[in-house]
């Protein structure tokens, strides 16, 4: 197994995958990962190698010792959220032994379950239909990063938003932060921390003021609300002009449907439940419920336990209540704030069994730790939303000596329990075998017709089985609100601390991962470490450069970052990512930053309050500086990413015009291409810059990591990177996404200059680069403006070099089909050539040439928003040739003369001013 | 004088290396010893078996592969079950476990040869292989080592197959000019 590519069959993703999902090919491969079952003997003593057998003797010797005593109460069993099989077996083995059992989510969006209870009387979190809402208004929803279910969002999203025969769909974005998905945004709007449920109800107010409510809403109802509200003090409160929150309201009401949703920090504040309320009647008042907003398809999050529930777990333990803990894939350790009391209470527990497969801060305090196979090498299904369940088979052999948690666990029970197999409540003889059992029950649900073999055998193939799920009508009720921003705990001179999950390490799993470590943060360009965000003022004010060291202090503790500052951060207020600031996790997520969770107080009934302390920051004197690849916002008027705004795209389209492309003249005769000419196309408009296509890149072609010093000395090795420009007032600036690969110039400006012949054109089109040829002069990187030739200064590829990037078993996600350069040569996006050469191999076969669609490059295969087109430009009928007459076509750097094989499209702006 | 004889001296030393180092990259190329003593002469000589009965991916994709153990013993369950060599496999066929082949053919890890459209193209193994088939124990003296290269230099016939790009390169350009092949010369289609 060398790459991961998604189910283009599966509803949800359509065979893209984000960046988490790309990098997933390195937790199977991780180097760090555990080898085999362990145990600890004594309580100071380390974890040791123990054989499996004995593992389970003894683990069921104490549990069998409680069962018997009828103390099963004293065993609890705590999972992530699993919401297929495994979540029923751990149910059923928990119910056979008597022991408890819970769940626990870091991100559960339980604030919008909360609301749907008390709004709409329905315990769940509705599907978001975002592609058809010409509207799209969001509190703080970073749906482009983690949100729910970002690549099937994103994908909505570009549906919902590009231009298409004339119409493109709007996006507002609330956020005191400029996140990601507040870049994409048509109009960001910079709000004051803790102010969205105000927002909400004061756009509600205006909606009801002018009459502009969908026909049959209850007016009192959302008129109740509304009234805890009025337009000027919001206005005063929040920093958003009246003005602004009335141009929302009416492009809001007037979208017919349109979209609200929250969520992000906005969340996870201290009124996060009214702010969810308040957006659910938004909907409702602009009657997008069972249109935009729909239950019936719901999301698995909703099944998730509350918050709560971790809470009485943490002081049972804390009591002594709790003798044996099982943790499956949990690592509360790291995900729960410290003030939660979890590390003390984990103390009192005897017996902690850890299922992780990665050694983390949980299994470092762990007695027994016995590694569950890894996703990729087991059985398993997954349901993210009602009428649509993913079944996974093992695609590899184990790497190391795992077992399945379901095997072990069905195993253990019968042994406790006393039952033989095919006897008993855990009667199946392996996790396989219950699993097909469960399916037996969706067969009937999802196709009653068909028998049960036949059923199973194309499910398999399918890759899971789904089924529409109608649309259930709901009522609204009145439900409570405050009406004011929500509480902020600590100093009240001090800064509002905006705790977010990160697009790359979620709640801080990812961090093992060191391609996700590389890749910079698309916003701020950071690689391989963590930050605290301070707005440029504060910093002016504490005379702070980028990389000071900062001791950021809560109530609730206090850690240390360096700086990042920020020219567009609301001035109330710092933000630092989650993820960072392991301890115990591996090489790769060793000494990176701190873990903000330590500032924030334990979870309340509204969840984890990533939204709830006032900060105080003090410059302590030292440095650490920031690895960034790209310094800089500037295009300096180089014009590297272009934008056209939406009346003018509206009218080039209507028009048909032809693309501004200058085809300059050259010195050289004009290549022949015989049968094919490879390009590309990028739409800039679709690019979120969410970088999946970056590690996709990496994946594919046997791309090194280098490491922070590297990456800071600009030497880091991606072959496609999103660079990230800004234009207009820094506050406030309209961000473009440039995702900048090799041009494969038709006039390539590295070719001449190479004096050995590595870099020559091929008859395709392409601009190649032979490895073995090259000496590394690397008067082609010099020679080259887009600077997209990447040179090895290191002997990554050598497992005897200090520098080595594929520690074993890392080494086995290589790419046999694509060669790991060696040290001193240069090296560059080949379009990936390899995929070229199955294609055109398969065509001859057929007896024919490689037809449009035959081959995706990798970074094409898994962009979410399919921004990216490649295919043969020799044929006017390909989907890239066509999509290259497009009006908005343009070369980068046009006028050197390169005449480059891709084509980028032109983002489509909104006008601004408006909000 | 004197500096002649040291020239001399010195050309005999470094002709003497070099003899070393050929014979040495020679002997290790060669033959290695392999786990059990397969006997290509005796398959594909005598009993004239099709060299992609056992090989049976080289049609199919980049690499030949190497015949599954089962497929060894799906003759070799009766065949000669009692000899010596055969045991061994049979041992390995009731452990699960493959054989442990040692590899004799190898071109350097920046090049991509794909055996598929070769044999599509009508090339015979023994084009790149040598004459296998009159071999009990497989060898090659094969591969880019100073021998050969010194070799093609004086413009000495090579030694059977060199699989040094310039050889296979002669090939595609003399099959394009003779008999109308597509044979790629892109650089890129073999180094990427």
């Amino acid at each position: 197994m060398v790459k991961l590519e998604g189910n283009p069959d599966h509803p949800v993703n359509r065979g893209t995958l984000c960046i988490r999902g790309q990098a997933g090919l390195q937790g199977p491969y991780n180097p760090d990962r555990l080898r085999g079952a362990m145990q600890r003997r004594d309580a100071s003593g380390a974890l040791r190698p123990v054989k499996w057998e004995e593992a389970e003797k003894f683990l069921v010797e104490r549990l069998t010792g409680l069962v018997k005593q009828g103390k099963g109460k004293r065993i609890v069993v705590v999972s992530q959220l699993e919401s297929g099989s495994l979540g029923r077996l751990l149910d059923a083995w928990a119910g056979a032994l008597g022991a408890e059992r819970m769940n626990y989510e870091p991100f559960n969006y339980e604030a919008i379950r909360h609301a749907s209870r008390t709004v709409f009387g329905r315990d769940a979190i509705p599907h978001y239909a975002i592609e058809e809402a010409n509207v799209l208004l969001s509190f703080g929803a970073d749906f482009l990063e983690t949100w729910l279910s970002p690549v099937e969002h994103a994908r909505a999203f570009t549906r919902m938003h590009a231009l298409k025969h004339g119409k493109a769909g709007t996006f507002i974005h609330l956020e005191p932060r400029l996140s990601l998905t507040a870049a994409n945004a048509d109009e960001w709007v910079q709000n004051a921390p803790g102010t969205e449920e105000l927002l909400a109800l004061a756009i509600l107010r205006v909606i009801l003021d002018e009459g502009l409510q969908a026909p049959g809403v209850d007016i009192a109802l959302l008129r109740a609300a509304a009234s805890k509200v009025d337009l000027q003090s919001t206005a005063r409160q929040s920093g958003v002009s009246g003005e602004a929150i009335k141009h929302i309201a009416r492009t809001f009401a007037k979208a017919k449907p349109g979209l609200a949703i929250g969520g992000g920090v906005a969340g996870t504040s201290a009124f996060a439940v009214e702010t969810q309320v308040a957006i659910h009647l938004l909907n409702y008042a602009a009657g997008n419920v069972g249109r935009t907003v729909r239950f019936g398809p719901d999301s698995a999050f909703g099944k998730a336990a509350p918050y709560v529930g971790a809470q009485l777990l943490t002081q049972r333990m804390a009591n002594g209540e709790v003798d044996i803990l099982l943790l499956i894939h949990a690592n509360p350790l790291f995900a729960l704030p410290a003030a939660g009391g979890m590390a003390e209470a984990l103390k009192k527990v005897p017996l902690v069994v850890s299922f992780s497969d990665q050694p983390d801060e949980t299994t470092q305090r762990a007695h027994l730790v016995l590694p569950d196979l890894h996703a990729l090498e087991s059985w398993g299904d997954f349901s993210p939303r009602e009428g649509v369940i993913g079944l996974m088979q093992p695609t590899m052999a184990p790497v190391f000596d795992s077992r399945s948690a379901g095997d072990v666990l069905l195993s253990v029970g019968r042994q406790v329990l006393g039952t033989p197999e095919g006897k008993g409540p855990l009667r199946w003889p392996a996790f396989q075998a219950y699993l097909k059992d469960q399916w037996r029950g969706i067969a009937r649900e999802y196709s009653p017709a068909t028998p049960f073999d036949q059923f199973w055998e194309e499910s398999l193939r399918r890759g899971g089985a789904w089924k529409e799920i109608g649309v259930v009508p709901v009522q609204a009720r009145s439900a409570p609100v405050q009406g004011k921003p929500a509480t902020v705990e600590g100093d009240p001179q001090g800064l509002t601390l905006l705790v977010y999950p990160s697009h790359r390490f979620y709640d801080g799993r990812g961090a093992n991962k060191p391609w996700l470590q590389e890749a910079p943060d698309t916003m701020t360009q950071v690689t391989w470490d963590s930050w605290v965000e301070v707005p440029a003022e504060v910093a002016k004010k504490l005379g702070l450069r980028q990389g000071d060291l900062v001791k950021v202090a809560s109530p609730h503790g206090a850690i240390e970052l360096p700086a990042y500052i920020s020219e567009s951060l609301h001035a109330g207020a710092v933000a630092i990512p989650i993820g960072q600031g392991h301890t115990a996790y591996g090489r790769y997520a060793k000494d990176r930053g701190a873990n903000p969770l330590a500032l924030l107080p334990a979870p309340g009934p509204a969840g984890l309050p990533f939204l709830s302390v006032k900060v105080s920051l003090t410059k302590t004197g030292g440095r650490r500086p920031l690895a960034i690849p790209q310094a800089t916002a500037d295009q300096d008027n180089r014009e590297l990413a272009r934008h056209v705004t939406l009346p003018t795209a509206r009218e080039l389209e209507l028009r048909g015009a032809a693309p501004e492309k200058a085809s300059h003249p050259s010195m050289y005769p004009d290549p022949k291409y015989p049968e094919y000419r490879w390009g590309m196309t990028i739409d800039i408009d679709s690019c979120i810059g969410c970088q999946a296509c970056v590690i996709a890149c990496k994946a594919e072609n046997n791309v090194p990591v280098v490491g922070k010093e590297q990456v800071a000395y600009g030497r880091d090795m991606h072959w496609l990177r999103i660079e990230r420009w800004q234009e207009g007032p820094a506050g406030h600036p309209e961000t473009l996404f440039l995702p900048m690969l090799c041009q494969h110039c038709e006039v390539a400006p590295c070719e001449p200059v190479c004096p050995v012949f590595a870099s020559y054109h091929t008859n395709e089109g392409l601009n190649a680069q032979i490895y073995n040829r090259c000496i590394g002069t690397r008067y082609c990187n010099n020679n080259c403006p887009y600077h997209v030739r990447r040179f090895n200064w290191w002997d990554y590829g050598s497992p005897t070099s200090s520098s080595h990037a594929f520690p074993d078993p890392l080494h086995l996600q290589l790419n046999p089909d694509v060669t790991v350069r060696q040290l001193g040569v240069m090296e560059k996006c080949t379009m990936c050539i390899q995929r070229i050469i199955a294609a055109k191999d398969h065509a001859r076969d057929e007896g024919r040439l490689v037809r449009d669609g035959d081959l995706e490059t990798a970074c094409q295969q898994t962009c979410p928003t399919q921004a990216i087109v490649f295919g043969n430009l020799k044929d006017p009928s390909s989907r890239v040739a066509k999509s290259s007459r497009s009006p908005r076509g343009y070369h980068v750097l046009e006028e050197l003369g390169t005449r480059p094989a891709i084509t980028y499209l032109k983002k489509v702006t909104r006008e601004h001013g408006k909000a | 004088m004197r500096i002649w004889v040291g020239a001399g001296v010195l050309a005999l030393m470094f002709l003497a290396v070099l003899g070393f180092v050929a014979s040495s990259t020679r002997g290790q190329a060669a033959a290695p010893p392999q786990p059990i003593l397969f006997s290509h002469q005796l398959h594909a000589g005598q009993y004239k078996i099709d060299c992609q009965y056992c090989h049976a991916d080289a049609r199919r994709s980049e690499y030949a592969g190497l015949p599954s153990v089962t497929r060894c013993m799906g003759c070799h369950r009766i065949t000669a079950a009692d000899r010596p060599e055969i045991q061994k496999l049979a041992q390995f066929f009731n452990e699960q476990k493959p054989i442990p082949w040692v590899r004799v053919f190898k071109v350097p890890e920046y090049v991509h040869f794909p055996h598929k459209p070769h044999i599509r193209a009508g090339v015979t193994c023994q084009t790149c292989h040598g004459p296998v088939e009159t071999m009990a124990v497989v060898s090659a003296k094969t591969g880019q080592n100073l021998a050969n290269d010194l070799l093609n230099l004086v413009t000495f016939a090579p030694t059977p197959t060199p699989l040094t790009m310039g050889w296979c390169v002669d090939c595609h350009t003399t099959m394009n000019a003779t008999k109308k092949t597509k044979a790629p010369l892109e650089c890129v289609v073999c180094h990427h």
